[in-house]
């Protein structure tokens, strides 16, 4: 059959896919701590049917060949890693991270996932939770009688108690950093894990070495441009509209052809 | 048998293999930094007996466009745009290949890659050691801001070089190599910008056209298939009586 209509349909295919990351993208314009996916493409490997250079005789060698290319593969989506918006909240237990690093909680299965999103809570026990519920690694437990709790840009958590002028420290917050950040494997919930591409990861407190500072009573918006994101529809859209044309033109060639032979 | 049909076949052939160009170039309209294929035909001319009116078409698809493809923006710092001519070089089978695509990543220990094949620099691979902050320069030099220190130090070059489109093709990755298949030398004229990405150079308009004019010199030579048929059946039918 026409290789054009295979080829036209990667196309299609990977138009389909772009634009299942742009309306991901676009529905988590609100999500705090989010950050955008692309979809980077890559050119199929290629039919060579002629080398160029192959000798035509004894003296002459053909300066051109042919190279037919297959279509268009998805390579991966790609977590852009720029920061999001700040927008301050005044909430105590709110945190943003200015700069590199991850908030680390334990999941029930007992594995460290990774977040950005610090609307953190205090559950029955006391103990600091994000958004979801799971306790925040290393372990901060408020106590009861806590009138005000502050966090540090350097990570100390400390609270006043009531009655006492003094505030006394609770415990450090730490942070993790990857090599490659962009290797995490998002698992929804606003939590990344770590796998082999994103390497080991680096712990530290918060404005040390690469790490961020904190910042109480703000938080990071998503990442997503929404502008951004609706022209990238539009040429998703346009692009898949253009492989269909070929689609079809591919299928009349054929038609045309059925219709010449008796 | 009317000679005839034979050099309508070639026609016919030539235009569906040269879709199967445009269909590769347009489904490759979003791969970031993708040069388009171009495809040429030349006439192949038959020697033999009768008169000298047959000249096959050949398609001949190995040039590699060389215009701008659009730059936007990013942000992303590894993100990178070669202005005007030149390519990236990357780790390919051993030696090396080139390409304009420059959404570099980075591997679990900390080497530059793109789309999974190391980045060269200055002395092949680039490793980055950890960092606070990364830039990539105009002249492809790239600096960080090591965790402990404020000062940014550069560590690595990319190896950018240049040639002349004609003597560039594509390997079957879909890579550019030099035609004669050695290592083209590092350019420094050649200028990048960070945060910037460069999209494909193919014409989608260009192509849409070239595809419904291909379309339809299908449907030509199919006519002249019929043509061919129809003579060669009156004959049938004049020698049948």
């Amino acid at each position: 059959m026409n290789p054009a209509l295979w080829i036209s349909k990667t196309g299609v295919q990977a138009q389909d896919a772009k634009l299942q990351a742009i309306a991901n993208n676009l529905a988590n314009v609100n999500t705090v701590g989010f950050k955008r996916d692309r979809v980077v493409f890559e050119d199929l490997f290629y039919q060579i049917e002629r080398q160029p250079g192959t000798q035509n005789d004894d003296n002459t060698v053909s300066p051109s060949g042919v190279q037919l290319g297959n279509g268009t593969r998805l390579v991966g989506t790609q977590k852009v890693f720029t920061t999001g918006n700040l927008q301050t909240t005044g909430q105590a237990m709110d945190v943003a991270i200015v700069g590199i690093g991850f908030l680390q909680v334990q999941q029930p299965d007992g594995e460290i996932a990774y977040t950005r999103a610090g609307q953190l809570q205090v559950d029955a026990d006391g103990r600091l939770v994000n958004a979801q519920g799971l306790p925040l690694v290393p372990e901060i437990t408020v106590p009861a009688n806590a009138t005000s709790v502050t966090i540090g840009e350097n990570g100390v958590v400390s609270v006043t108690l009531g009655g006492a002028a003094e505030p006394s420290e609770l415990g450090q917050l730490t942070l993790a950093s990857f090599v490659n950040a962009a290797g995490l494997l998002a698992v929804g919930d606003n939590l990344y894990r770590e796998t082999a591409a994103s390497g080991a990861p680096t712990e530290g407190n918060p404005g040390e070495d690469v790490f961020g500072r904190l910042k109480q009573g703000a938080l990071e918006g998503s990442n997503v441009q929404v502008v951004e994101e609706m022209v990238d529809m539009i040429a998703a859209q346009r692009t898949y509209e253009m492989n269909t044309k070929v689609l079809s033109a591919a299928d009349n060639m054929m038609q045309y052809l059925a219709q010449a032979v008796r | 048998m009317d000679a005839l049909i034979y050099t309508v076949m070639s026609g016919a052939e030539r235009a569906l293999r040269a879709q199967q160009v445009h269909a590769n170039n347009l489904a490759n309209l979003e791969t970031g930094g993708f040069r388009a294929d171009l495809e040429l035909a030349t006439s192949a001319a038959v020697t033999g007996d009768g008169y000298d009116t047959r000249h096959l078409a050949a398609l001949q698809a190995n040039a590699v466009s060389s215009a701008q493809g659009a730059v936007r923006q990013t942000g992303r710092e590894l993100d990178v745009a070669i202005v005007g001519d030149g390519y990236f070089a990357v780790e390919w089978a051993g030696g090396e290949a080139y390409t304009r695509a420059g959404a570099f990543a980075l591997d679990a220990d900390g080497m530059l890659t793109v789309n999974g094949r190391p980045v060269l620099g200055d002395g092949g691979p680039i490793v980055l050691p950890p960092f606070a902050r990364v830039a990539i320069g105009n002249d492809g030099t790239i600096s960080i801001q090591p965790p402990d220190g404020e000062e940014m130090q550069p560590i690595d070059r990319l190896r950018l070089v240049r040639a002349d489109a004609a003597s560039l093709t594509k390997n079957e990755a879909g890579l550019v190599v030099a035609r004669d298949g050695v290592e083209l030398p590092a350019d420094e004229t050649v200028v990048v910008k960070s945060g910037h990405l460069e999209g494909s150079n193919v014409s989608a308009v260009g192509e849409m056209v070239a595809t419904m004019a291909l379309n339809r010199e299908f449907e030509i030579q199919m006519k002249l298939y019929r043509s061919a048929d129809a003579m060669a059946d009156a004959g049938n039918r004049l020698v049948r009586g």
